[in-house]
């Protein structure tokens, strides 16, 4: 009994501890400005926050930093409640199209100011977070590009050029890579395909047409429009000529497949770099990058905006534009390794200098540049994301053998009408 | 006369004293969500927009006629029988033996719970590893006998078993423990009249041990009826994060189906309604389970 | 006499042993994982030795995230949690278990139904709640919506309607005791052990909640939880840190278990000397 009264006093002692702790924690008396920006993996912005705040001692940086999924549904649930969302919330392109939906929760940059600044980068990058009122929620951060990672041993040993330069001329377009891909498959190299898995390969084609699933009325053209089927053979063709190790993405047996050489080539954004080199320590000097068959193409990157429902609309305004500035971007660049999207910056040694020794020195900084520099504009709507899962668990369904290719594709379309 | 009527007044009013902490944070802090997400059912409500038009039963119609729903609906069950049955049997094994006195109790115990207090991100990436397709231990140990590498992922019955076999790992110590603290409230004395008679184990468990603990077994069948059929973390780590539940849906619980819905599409009017429809089910199934398990034999 | 009970029966430890293994392994494996690197995760065949790096990683978690408010953090909500459930169970399992009176049926389908619905949409209204009543970003939120559970009724009752002998509490109603001395003398310390076990079951759910208050907290006033994500966010998760993390973080929830584990079995000793 004696022991439970002590347990039970000191919970009531933590109790209290609690009470004051928690009533604690807001720093009233300052006369800061503060400034919370919402972010989600590595932005590298610590030492930006701190060269701001130096500059500017009346503002007071806060960062929160949570995982991507988290950062999105948090985000969604604090606009909804209109309540609790970041002076500025980075949000990443594969989410911009739902929030693109409701602009008015956001401010319109334009009204700040942004049109000044519009030049600094690439016009799809600009047009991307602009949603259709006209309205621009977004100041664009980094940009993934799309190049062609592969290993340079194991083309040498299918007869094929290990050069990077030869090896982007043996795929000017996408049927070149299959014709590639099935020269090495006729090398028979053990336990080892041309590419990881579906996903990838189908999103690189989609990105590269004019008009994707949306057109810019935000209706669904994913039946209509002969370019997302054309994505859709395109990559069924690989997969039926075996050019597939058949391995999903992110999953351990794709971990394992960098390490073991399971598949020789993979379509690789920029921040895919420091992906393989990590997995795969022991294949240092063996990659190389060459470019990626079309030319073009992004994956991943963000921007950010400023919710309606911030105090300080003025210095979360100039503190973004300087964050996003190509000046503030090359430092990223360099200390974090994020591909800047302002082209201004591509011309500029820092990235035309730019090489990466695990890939054989590849020049990285102008091979990313090129992808994105060109870029066509595709509009993205709202539900491009859960469209692009239905499609791609089409094209899965086909490589697990589960359904013939058109079978897949009726099923995936049904899906998509339900979707929206 | 007055000690009589405070006593009276005791035994009738005191027990409402008893339940109102209870009653009152919950009529605060838990009755207002449900009812809330029951009139959010009744609405086309998604929350990403401000207009949330009122559509009466709507919502439940078409939840009715989805496919995917009752795809969801008979995945949970097959996992839910696949998980619950071998966990529970497990669970009261595991604890008739702890029962006894045994060397290191503090040991075992813990050990019991140590599935509980493995962070969920940690499960993730270990039974990823152990059920991957190339690579993973399961199918390395299935090689030696001569079978070949499964798809773990890709199969439904393949999936629900790896499934099952998580949730039945991360389960088993929690209901033993609980089947533990009631068995340890029965009265040495029965155990000791049946071992001179000379019950072995086995029977003691079944002919004493089962209808002493009967109430704890109710309860334990109908928690793990309410919680195996609200299962959405397993089935949303095997697939690594996707919401629907692989390719084509094969491992998809009601709960996943649930989030995705309310969290992949933030169809929140969508999701509430598939929130009441699970609770109906529940309850069902839950009520099923009682009347069946009640056939034990009281003690 | 144990010495003895060990060799009569080397089946039943042996199959202990065996559960153990497994119950630890994936444990086990994440403070592997979090002493090594993370091309160790994927390296085949798995790596299950420790490594070098263990110190190194801890640092890097302390110099990511306030680790060490977290960690005070979740152990303040955790306990208050723990200890208002358990309190407000064990009242009300004790009225609903052997206590007449009217509406007691009504009242406990009612806290039987409540856990059958899914509560995973609920944080939508919980948080306009807890921003009308200005809790946002406090502990308080995260403390509040569970303080009560309807599960730990249901537990208690059930216990305490097998384990409190009925003609004990009649016999002291016959010798005149009040309910609250019935309560504080014959069912507390029956309770125990099933209080200890909700205990257990209430801190380690708190511990491990993670939905709720990653909503309604923000990243510089976190629990363990939130801080996890932290760790793990990223366009590449870093398993090592992410493991570093969890071992971490689950090291308090051992050493509440050894300690409430005594307790435990201290209240059934009691109670084997008593009955």
């Amino acid at each position: 009994m004696r022991n439970l009264h002590r347990l039970v006093t000191a919970i009531a002692a933590v109790t209290l501890v609690a009470g004051l702790a928690a009533c604690g924690g807001d720093d009233k008396g300052t006369s800061k400005t503060k400034i919370v920006i919402g972010t989600f993996g590595e932005f590298g912005y610590n030492d930006l926050y701190k060269e701001y705040m130096a500059a500017h001692p009346e503002i007071e940086i806060v960062e929160r930093v949570t995982k991507a999924e988290d950062h999105h549904k948090n985000i969604v649930a604090h606009l909804a409640t209109g309540q609790g969302s970041a002076d500025i919330e980075a949000i990443e392109e594969g989410w911009l199209g739902q929030f693109k939906v409701n602009p008015d929760k956001f401010y319109n940059l334009l009204d700040l100011g942004a049109n000044d600044i519009k030049n600094q980068w690439p016009e799809w990058k600009w047009k991307a977070s602009i949603a259709r009122n006209g309205a621009q929620i977004g100041l664009g951060t980094d940009v993934g590009g799309l190049a062609m990672c592969y290993r340079t041993d194991l083309f040498a040993k299918a007869g094929l050029p290990t050069n990077r330069d030869e090896v982007s001329k043996l795929w000017p377009t996408w049927d070149g890579y299959i014709s590639t891909g099935k020269k090495y498959a006729a090398a028979n190299i053990p336990e080892s395909a041309f590419f990881d898995g579906p996903a990838v390969m189908y999103r690189a084609v989609l990105g590269q047409a004019d008009i994707g699933l949306y057109d810019t009325n935000d209706n669904v053209v994913v039946e209509s429009n002969p370019a997302v089927r054309g994505a859709f053979d395109k990559t069924i063709e690989a997969l039926k000529s075996g050019l597939s190790a058949k391995i999903e993405a992110w999953s351990p047996d794709w971990n394992a497949g960098f390490q073991k050489g399971r598949f020789a080539t993979i379509a690789c954004p920029s921040w895919m770099m420091a992906y393989i080199q990590e997995q795969a320590k022991d294949s240092a000097g063996k990659w190389d990058i060459a470019k990626i068959p079309g030319g073009t193409g992004n994956w991943g990157g963000s921007y950010l905006t400023i919710p309606k429902q911030t105090k300080n609309s003025k210095e979360a305004f100039a503190l973004a534009k300087w964050l996003t500035s190509p000046a503030q971007q090359a430092k990223v660049f360099r200390k974090a390794g994020n591909f800047p999207s302002t082209s201004t910056l591509y011309s500029d040694p820092v990235i035309t200098d730019f090489v990466n020794p695990f890939f054989s020195n590849a020049p990285v900084g102008k091979i990313f540049s090129e992808s994105v520099a060109t870029m066509k504009a595709q509009y993205l709507g709202p539900k491009a994301g859960d469209i692009n899962t239905a499609i791609i668990n089409g094209l899965t369904r086909v490589e697990q053998g589960k359904q013939g290719p058109d079978e897949a594709w009726q099923q995936a379309v049904a899906e998509v009408k339900k979707l929206v | 006369m007055k000690r009589h009527a405070l006593h009276r007044f005791d035994v009738k009013a005191s027990p409402y004293f008893y339940i109102s902490p209870f009653f009152i944070l919950f009529g605060l802090l838990g009755l207002f969500p449900l009812l809330y997400t029951a009139w959010v059912s009744l609405h086309d409500w998604s929350l990403l927009e401000d207009a949330h038009p009122f559509v009466g039963l709507d919502n439940y119609t078409q939840l009715l006629k989805d496919p995917f729903f009752w795809n969801a609906l008979v995945n949970t069950a097959s996992i839910w029988v696949l998980s619950t049955v071998p966990q529970l049997i497990l669970a009261l094994l595991l604890a008739h033996v702890l029962n006894s006195r045994l060397r290191g109790d503090t040991f075992w115990r813990t050990g019991l719970l140590l599935p509980n207090i493995t962070s969920v991100v940690a499960v993730a990436i270990i039974f990823g590893q152990l059920f991957s397709r190339d690579y993973g231990i399961v199918n390395w140990i299935l090689g030696l006998f001569g079978a070949g590498h499964i798809d773990w992922n890709a199969g439904t019955a393949t999936s629900h078993v790896a499934i099952s076999a998580m949730v039945i790992w991360r389960w088993t110590g929690y209901n033993a423990l609980i089947y533990l603290a009631a068995m340890q409230a029965v009265p040495d004395s029965l155990h000791e009249a049946a071992r001179i008679d000379g019950a072995s184990s086995l029977q003691r468990l079944v002919r004493i041990t089962i209808p002493s603990i009967r109430p704890t077994i109710i309860f334990t069948v109908i928690i793990s009826t309410i919680g195996g059929l609200q299962i959405l973390a397993e089935p949303l780590l095997f697939g690594r994060g996707g919401l629907t539940g692989g390719s084509d849906r094969q491992f998809q619980t009601l709960a996943l189906f649930l989030y995705e819905n309310g969290f992949g599409h933030y169809d929140f009017g969508y999701a509430s309604a598939t929130a009441w429809l699970m609770f109906l089910i529940i309850a069902i199934v839950a009520a099923i389970n009682f009347s069946i398990i009640r056939l034990i034999r009281r003690a | 006499m144990r010495l003895a009970q060990l060799r009569q029966r080397p089946l039943v430890y042996l199959t202990l042993m065996a559960f153990v293994f497994f119950s630890a392994f994936p444990l086990y494996y994440s403070v592997v994982v979090a002493s090594l690197d993370n091309s160790a995760l994927g390296s085949v065949p798995p790596r299950v030795v420790p490594g070098g790096h263990l110190v190194d990683n801890i640092q890097r978690v302390f110099d990511t995230v306030p680790f060490g408010l977290a960690m005070t953090n979740s152990l303040i909500v955790s306990a208050v949690i723990t200890f208002s459930v358990v309190l407000l169970s064990t009242l009300a399992g004790f009225a609903f278990a052997k206590l007449r009176f009217r509406g007691r049926p009504a009242l406990y389908v009612i806290v039987i139904v409540t856990i059958m619905v899914p509560t995973q949409l609920g944080i939508i209204p919980l948080y306009m709640l807890m921003a009308k009543v200005q809790l946002i970003d406090s502990l308080y939120a995260v403390i509040a919506p569970n303080l009560v559970s309807a599960f730990g009724v249901f537990f208690m009752t059930q216990y305490l309607s097998a384990a409190v002998p009925t003609e004990l509490l009649e016999a002291g109603r016959a010798d005149g005791c009040s309910t609250l001395r019935l309560f504080w003398h014959v069912v507390l310390p029956i309770a125990r052990p099933a209080a200890a076990v909700l205990g257990m079951l209430t801190f380690l759910n708190a511990w491990n909640d993670f939905f709720w208050p990653l909503v309604v907290l923000t990243p510089e006033n976190p629990t363990v939880q939130i801080s996890l994500s932290t760790i793990a966010s990223g366009y590449v998760t870093d398993y090592a840190l992410t493991l570093t993390g969890t071992a971490l973080a689950t090291m308090p929830l051992v050493i509440v278990f050894a300690l409430l584990g005594k307790h435990v079995i201290s209240g059934i000793m009691q109670g084997a000397i008593k009955g």
